[in-house]
């Protein structure tokens, strides 16, 4: 039994330690891609987002008077057609599709030639190039796609990911601060009227908390002093579909992409981030975390529906 | 064609909505109840007399009303009057020499006098796979490992069972004395447990107190207290959870918390698991997710411990005092423990409610006997958790369509237990004019259960039986009694410096080659039984005598305060039970008169120097008294025909609304029925 211990202890360290390498290779991974395209997408999406906001309330305005399930089904769908024949413009079919008919051949091969080992061998080993062609020729549209693709998402999830306070409601709110002195500068909530402060505000840890209770329905804002500075965070209160900034967020790109709404904070301002803390839409369908599973599910089942209309193949 | 694929469609649809639905609706599609709805409002611990006299001056007009068309009589409870019995009485439609349950503290004669909680037992798992300090049980063939668990002690057959069985719907909701839940074997039970289920830590409720007055860590009975310092307006500290019982050596785990302070303000952050909670002093916090990790060797999973607690800010400045109730079982993530039958109840009623007590005791009762909070931090506790249950009473009203359904409310006993006081003499620990003040607090919740009778009434009216009961009633609690230092002192137990039943410290404990007679638990004594008890002394045949002896001895006792008899009846457990436990009942159950109790010490059987005692606790009424000073009460909103229903009587009533014979091992009658005489 010790041996099977000893065995079993052994894997499972190996197994975090390379889960742990894993990480580190993301996240290495990711700081070089950061180089390259920060100085690209920062300035890019400080363009793109007002835009893309714009369209999105156009659109949702238009969905407006359906139910909101119904609404997230007519964009799931659109864009799951729009999605394939983005792909089709954007890919090479021609190369896919003979890839594909490649994997075809080579897995009928496999089928027929069970007994002919050489066969088989050179079958599996056209059958693994195709479909790495197959990866290869996906990367395109992937990468020119991935971008809008993204900025939709992050309009439909400012609308279905949280909701907006209800009148007399309470939430949290939280502003971390960029500094590496002990001794936070003086920070500040100014009274307004559609909110008041239970409690706060609470420095530590670099960051400070407050609790407000909404009071009037509408787009807010939130003025904050910190250190003879002046930042602003919407807050919104009401009912129904309003799009909902959780957090006003720096000028770096994978936070703009999340967080479209609001203007990002400049560089050098002393406050990192201010979040709301919204409760999460509640619905099995389009509620807080649902929602994205809904729009992949019936956008994939859309595009599949639709391929061969549109002489797809992927 | 078309018509088949509509039909498929259709028939798919209404599958996948059955299988979405809850336990109650799968349920009642089967139902054959026939509309018939039967409601038990459970108020644990309301008393006759106070009813009666709210009702002479107007202020219980529901109940009033049921009481004027006949439907209201004092309830006999059970002997001894404590919960778990009582419930227990209710539950099997028979007494404790059916159901086994004789006192909250049971002893086991193999180990002479060791005590234990009598309505659950947990069994200790002692197989497991030894690797890396942990013991982890594999249930599987060829291991079959017997993990850790409890069981439900209580024997005999809940009601329920036999209308299960019939295919009626039951929804019982904080039952007593059903943990964990005893099983539904047709599939058409659903039970929420009430007293019995422990917290998270494995108790009955530990709070967990956090203050800059605290020296050194105590664990004191019912809660820990630990030191906090501040450094800067922050402190960490550290919330205990339960044991980590697959290590070898089994110990608790912990998780960290940081309390940022307010440099001038009474507010501070607490920072819990990614959770920040903002609390102003003297603000409770909602509900708020624990997990506990319990690490396991590298090549498995982490197991967790789902738990919720809530915060407490009592004082900021100048002592810091931060409270945190006891860590609740999690209801939305069980994480398998057993609270509710079928396990996932508890999850589909937490879908609805969010997260709520899940702990048998939710008042914290024992915060407020050992100083933690004051009355008033109490009451607020209190009526948040009968907020809670209110809420849940919402739930088990829109979700009761017909069948059988059962309500508890324990405000109605622990809040008497603290504030119960009606008398002009001296209060424990209140002065006249606060005890006065909170003995109010218990009219007050009377009126507001009046309400909730009221809101049943308006809603099912005659279309529904409904049943308002109470398991006994209240009395002051001014002195008390040392059973175990009284035996001592009359040569029952020796030798005459003997300071505890329990321990090994030679001299301190009994000889028990010359102890007769022990007391263990709130009203039980025992004959220290040749052939019974491990080192027992006292034939059989001599113990008739010895019992008739202390029963003389015993009814004697004055107090030498007032020249008022200490104890009011003395029952022999072998005149008053019937049925296959009454083997392991006590010989003798001491009934005390009004005002006195068992003492805390002699319960858990520590002998102390004085017989009689002021109660000097918080815990100031009581109920574990001769059972005819306790009775509780039943309402009906149909005229009661028995002169003398009992806890007994509801089981067999129950099933004959449902026109269900009674079982024989029911001892009870319909309460209903006009031929039944007085017992």
């Amino acid at each position: 039994m010790s041996t099977i211990n000893w065995l079993l202890l052994s894997g499972g360290d190996a197994a975090l330690w390379l889960l742990d390498c894993a990480l580190d290779m993301f996240l290495w991974l990711f700081a070089t891609v950061d180089v390259v395209l920060a100085p690209v997408l920062t300035p890019l999406l400080g363009v793109l987002n007002p835009i893309a906001t714009f369209l999105g309330d156009a659109v949702y305005a238009v969905l407006d008077p359906a139910p909101v399930w119904v609404g997230l089904a007519v964009i799931s769908v659109v864009a799951g057609v729009v999605m394939l024949f983005a792909f089709k413009v954007t890919s090479n079919q021609k190369a896919i599709a003979k890839t594909k008919d490649s994997i075809k051949a080579n897995l009928l091969a496999l089928k027929l030639y069970r007994d002919e080992l050489h066969v088989t061998f050179i079958a599996q080993w056209r059958l693994l190039k195709s479909i790495l062609k197959l990866q290869w020729y996906m990367l395109k549209p992937v990468i020119i796609l991935g971008l809008p693709m993204l900025i939709g998402i992050a309009q439909m999830g400012i609308r279905y990911q949280w909701r907006a306070l209800k009148p007399n409601e309470a939430a949290q709110i939280k502003l971390v601060v960029d500094s590496q002195e002990e001794v936070l500068p003086p920070i500040e909530l100014q009274a307004g009227d559609a909110f008041e402060v239970e409690a706060g505000p609470v420095p530590g840890g670099g960051e400070v908390w407050w609790l407000i209770r909404a009071t009037e329905p509408g787009k807010h804002s939130l003025t904050f002093l910190v250190g003879g500075e002046t930042v602003e965070k919407q807050l919104v209160v009401g009912e129904g579909l309003d799009r909902v900034s959780a957090e006003r967020v720096r000028d770096r790109w994978p936070l703009q992409l999340l967080h479209p709404v609001e203007r990002p904070i400049p560089s050098d301002s002393l406050v990192a981030s201010i979040e709301v803390f919204y409760p999460g839409r509640e619905s099995w369908f389009h509620g807080a975390d649902y929602w994205i599973l809904s729009f992949f599910v019936i956008s994939m089942l859309a595009a599949l529906v639709f391929a061969p209309v549109f002489k797809v193949r992927f | 064609m078309r018509i088949l694929r509509v039909t498929v469609c259709s028939v798919c649809a209404m599958a996948v909505c059955l299988s979405m639905l809850g336990c109650s609706e799968r349920t009642q599609a089967e139902s054959t109840a026939n509309a018939k709805k039967v409601i038990v409002i459970g108020f644990d611990g309301m008393d006759p007399r106070l009813c009666k006299r709210l009702m002479d001056e107007g202020e219980l007009p529901v109940l009033a009303k049921m009481r004027d068309n006949g439907g209201f009589s004092p309830l006999q409870t059970s002997m001894p009057p404590q919960s778990p019995v009582a419930w227990s009485n209710f539950i099997t439609g028979a007494g404790p020499g059916v159901h086994g349950i004789f006192d909250f503290i049971h002893r086991d004669p193999a180990k002479q006098c060791s005590p234990y909680y009598s309505a659950a037992k947990t069994i200790v798992g002692e197989d497991g796979w030894e690797v890396d300090q942990h013991k982890i049980p594999l249930e599987f063939w060829p291991f079959n490992h017997n993990p850790t668990q409890t069981l439900l002690q209580r024997h005999g057959t809940p009601f329920w069972d036999y209308l299960d069985e019939a295919k009626i719907p039951v929804r019982i909701y904080d039952i007593p004395s059903n943990y964990p839940p005893s099983e539904s074997k047709h599939g058409h039970m659903c039970c929420l447990s009430g007293m019995g289920v422990p917290d998270l830590l494995g108790g009955y409720g530990s709070y967990q107190h956090f203050s800059e007055e605290t020296q050194i860590f105590i664990d004191e009975d019912g809660g820990m207290r630990s030191r906090i310092v501040f450094d800067d307006n922050k402190a960490t500290a550290k919330l205990f959870g339960p044991h980590h019982t697959y290590l070898t050596k089994p110990k608790r785990v912990e998780t960290e918390f940081t309390v940022y302070r307010h440099p001038s303000e009474p507010t501070v952050r607490i920072d819990l698991q990614g959770q920040s909670i903002l609390l102003r002093e003297g603000e409770w916090s909602e509900w708020n997710k624990v997990d506990f990790e319990l690490a396991m060797p590298s090549f498995l999973p982490n197991a967790h411990a789902n738990g919720i607690c809530r915060f407490y800010l009592q004082e900021v400045r100048p002592k810091f005092r931060l409270y945190v109730s006891p860590v609740n079982i999690d209801p939305s993530d069980t994480g398998g423990q057993k609270v509710s039958e079928p396990v996932d109840f508890v999850e589909q009623i937490s879908k609805e409610l969010g997260l709520f007590y899940t702990a048998g005791f939710q008042e914290d009762h024992k915060a407020l006997s050992n100083g933690v909070f004051k009355d008033e931090e109490y009451l607020a506790q209190a009526n948040y958790v009968l907020k809670e249950r209110r809420n849940l009473l919402r739930y088990a009203k829109e979700n009761f369509d017909d069948g059988f359904l059962f309500f508890y409310f324990s405000s109605t006993d622990l809040q008497a237990h603290m504030f119960w006081w009606d008398s002009d003499d001296p209060h424990p620990t209140r002065s006249p004019s606060e005890a006065k003040k909170y003995n109010a607090v218990i009219e007050d919740l009377y009126k507001s259960m009046d309400a909730v009778v009221g809101d049943f009434v308006r809603e099912y009216g005659d279309d529904a039986l409904i049943f308002v009961m109470s398991d006994h009633g209240f009395s002051n609690f001014a002195r008390q009694f040392n059973l175990n230092t009284w035996l001592r002192d009359n040569g029952y137990i020796e030798p005459i410096n003997c300071q505890s039943l329990i321990g090994t410290q030679p001299g301190a404990t009994p000889d028990w080659e010359r102890t007769r007679a022990y007391s263990l638990g709130l009203n039980g004594l025992y004959v220290n039984q040749l052939g019974r008890e491990r080192d027992g002394i006292v034939p059989p045949s001599e113990k008739d005598e010895l019992l008739n002896d202390l029963t003389r001895k015993l009814l004697a006792i004055r107090d030498p305060r007032t020249g008022k008899p200490v104890i009011a009846r003395v029952y022999r457990s072998d005149e008053i039970y019937a049925g296959p436990h009454v083997k392991d009942a006590p010989d003798l159950l001491i009934g005390y008169h009004r005002n006195y109790r068992a003492s805390w010490a002699s319960v858990l059987g520590s002998i102390e120097r004085n017989v009689l005692a002021d109660n000097d606790s918080a815990w100031s009424a009581d109920h574990c008294i001769a059972r005819e000073e306790v009775p509780g009460v039943l309402f009906s909103n149909r005229r009661i025909e028995k002169v003398d229903p009992a806890l007994i009587d509801l089981a067999p009533t129950i099933l004959e609304e449902f026109g269900i014979p009674r079982p024989k091992s029911m001892t009870g009658r319909d309460v209903f029925d006009a031929k039944v005489t007085a017992r």
